[in-house]
């Protein structure tokens, strides 16, 4: 994207922000909205040169409103085309962003006063990426696009509390086109000292599957807290999505998050993680299938600034067709986080000629006494694999199904939800074109 | 039912197996011995079709046909069956799923159905009970984490169940302890009739105890440097294999 497009962009954004906010001003969180604003402008959207953004595909938001629809977008979904629910956990659905009417949901959720949301806030917290440290700035941008735009969001407390998980779904479908608006999800989830929170964030999309979604999750961990997150992102063809995970993770507590990425024209998803306090663990996986001409990109930056963290981070990849899949994850250990251990495995598989595969692991160390171990391959597949199933009479393109298979599934199985696992690789063989055929493996 | 004749193999433009002759006829039970670097399992992955080896010289019928201008599949359903010195590990691949996919591979190549879902694990769990394998092991990854005995017991169930007319194990009794030894011997012998038979790949006599062979052959720098019968075998756990080394220079 040129100097010139990145003006022109960010003029737009202000006058739409504009357009949208008028005589809505003084209404709770205008400020935040504000200041989220201004920062965003004075800095600027990253471009491709900036260092960890040369994979994502920026110039397909030239044709992108950031605005929301001028619709109302909820009237044009129908509830029986989302993904089935999963038994036990409270499911809210957002059109473009908005909670749908409490008429399209059952209304005694076991969640009950845990979920608010931003529309009834009056003083919900402002991201963190307001704050964004400097050298973390260029990755949390869009996130002041997300400030600057959402009109409503997720805001989930769970109390302290040693008691069972609570569990929450949501679900947020993008309906309008991206021309015609944006839909800017929104999740805070804070979870007090020792609580459970076991969470399902969907993004699918409705109609055309073209849509426009930038979405921004904020998670604050207290002391000993556990939260399980599973993030699907199975959008339209078509559509285009920017994410924003930001967390921070207090003594002793625990963040498991299971990415899966099958959607979506261009993707990109950012993830900073930091390890506040002393002994805070996270498990970072993401699987990511493209095939045609999608670029499915994805950075994670897990900051260890306490003393006994550990983290383990896990990616694989497939990209067919002309895809480019790309994940670039660096951990970065600050002076004083000492006896941090941190592993990374990260794989990528090439399955076509024309197809493109990166990975990148990255380790920055100001502190002694860590442990950090980081594997990183590229490639296709394995060849003995391959002759050992064909010894046992396989054809050769159902061996390689399978191997393909395989390396996902290695991490996919790894879902504690039997129903999501089995949606998540019915999602996946899909995308592998191979849904009949594997069927028998989910 | 196999005829080897005058196999010349090269890897990376090395000369492994010079002129190798070897016949096992239908029923038989062939044992190949010789010393580490002799050409072993070059000979039997050459026979179940791995790519990287580079036939220059001599060729390999198999009940009449081309065995090398088969590809390994079709080898596979053609009845040859490869058992590992190694066998892979495929995490996410389970072991169930395998042995079903391969047995309809077969089938479906025979013309034959595909196997009832009831009567499969019937059969699956009567070859465990042979090998003495635990029904935990059907959902675990191919070989995943599995010892070096639980994979040769693996390579040994596939075998039992795919039940090929030519079989060739490659050093499976490598790594084995003697009462997981028994239990491979007796699933080897549990499979022997009249139509089907066997090539053993081994170092030592030790299995040949327990498996009676018909013949042995001792490979020797690529080349069969002496055949004989069970007695041979025991020659060589005796004298070890430096005089045929000194033999074949």
């Amino acid at each position: 994207m040129s100097a010139d497009a990145r003006t022109g962009l960010a003029a737009r954004i202000g006058r739409e922000y504009a357009e949208n906010w008028a005589g809505a001003e003084t209404r709770s969180g205008a400020e935040r909205r504000q200041r989220a604003l201004e920062a965003l402008l004075s800095r600027g959207l990253p471009s491709s040169r900036d260092e960890n953004w040369k994979y994502a595909n920026l110039r397909c938001l030239e044709r992108a409103r950031f605005a929301a629809p001028h619709v109302d977008s909820s009237r044009q979904i129908s509830i029986a085309t989302l993904p089935p629910a999963i038994a036990g956990y409270a499911r809210y659905t957002f059109a473009d962003g908005r909670l749908l009417e409490p008429a399209a949901h059952s209304l005694d959720k076991p969640s009950a006063g845990l979920l608010t949301t931003l529309a009834a806030e009056t003083s919900a917290p402002a991201l963190e990426a307001l704050s964004a440290p400097e050298e973390a700035d260029p990755d949390t941008r869009f996130a002041l696009l997300n400030e600057a735009f959402a009109a409503d969001g997720a805001l989930i407390r769970v109390p302290a509390s040693g008691g069972a998980a609570a569990r929450i779904e949501l679900v947020f479908v993008s309906v309008a086109d991206a021309q015609s608006g944006a839909s800017h999800p929104r999740v805070q989830v804070q979870l007090e000292p020792d609580a459970c929170l076991d969470l399902i964030e969907r993004h699918v999309s409705s109609g055309s599957g073209g849509g426009f979604v930038n979405s921004a999750v904020q998670v604050a961990l207290g002391a000993g807290a556990t939260l399980n997150h599973y993030r699907v992102q199975q959008l339209g063809a078509r559509a285009l999505w920017f994410d924003t995970l930001l967390a921070d993770l207090a003594a002793r507590a625990t963040y498991r998050t299971h990415c899966a990425a099958v959607g979506a024209q261009c993707a990109r998803s950012t993830s900073q993680v930091r390890l506040s306090g002393e002994g805070a663990q996270l498990g970072l996986q993401v699987v990511s299938v493209g095939d045609h001409h999608q670029v499915l990109d994805g950075y994670a930056r897990v900051e260890h600034a306490a003393p006994q963290a550990r983290t383990q981070q896990i990616f694989r990849g497939i990209a067919a067709g002309r895809a480019r899949v790309a994940f670039n994850g660096k951990v970065v250990v600050r002076a004083g986080a000492h006896h941090s251990d941190s592993s990374q495995s990260l794989r990528g598989l090439l399955a076509g000629p024309e197809a493109e595969i990166d990975v990148r692991p990255q380790l920055e160390i100001y502190t002694d006494e860590v442990r950090c171990s980081h594997g990183a391959t590229a490639g296709k597949l394995d060849e003995s694999m391959l002759f050992y199933l064909l010894t046992r009479g396989l054809a050769p393109e159902a061996a390689q199904r399978l191997l393909k298979w395989a390396f996902l599934e290695d991490v996919v199985a790894r879902i504690e939800i039997a129903e999501l696992r089995r949606q998540i690789e019915a999602s996946l063989a899909g995308q592998m074109r191979a849904a009949d055929a594997l069927q028998e493996l989910f | 039912m196999l005829d080897v004749k005058d196999l010349h193999v090269s890897v990376g433009g090395a000369a492994v197996l010079k002129g190798l002759t070897l016949q096992v006829p239908r029923g038989e039970v062939h044992a190949v011995m010789g010393p580490n670097g002799s050409g072993k399992s070059t000979l039997a992955y050459v026979l179940a079709g791995r790519p990287g080896y580079e036939i220059t010289g001599g060729g390999v019928s198999y009940e009449g046909r081309d065995l090398l201008a088969l590809t390994p599949e079709e080898r596979a359903r053609a009845g040859v069956f490869l058992g590992f010195q190694y066998p892979v590990e495929i995490p996410g691949v389970n072991n169930v799923y395998l042995l079903k996919a391969a047995l309809n591979a077969v089938r479906k190549s025979r013309g034959q159905s595909e196997v009832d879902a009831f009567e499969f694990l019937a059969l699956v769990r009567d070859k465990m009970q042979l090998m003495r394998m635990e029904e935990s092991f059907l959902s675990r990854g191919v070989n995943e984490s599995f010892s070096g005995g639980e994979k040769k017991r693996n390579e040994i169930l596939q075998m039992l169940v795919l039940e090929p007319r030519l079989a060739i194990l490659d050093e499976t009794d490598s790594g084995l302890d003697i009462d997981a030894l028994k239990i491979v011997a007796e699933g080897v012998n549990s499979l022997r009739t009249a139509e089907r038979s066997f090539v053993l790949v081994t170092h030592y006599q030790r299995l040949l105890e327990h498996v009676i062979p018909d013949r042995v052959h001792v490979l020797v720098r690529g080349r069969i440097a002496r055949s004989g019968d069970r007695t041979l075998a025991l020659e060589l756990e005796r004298r070890g294999y430096d005089w045929l080394l000194g033999e074949a220079a």
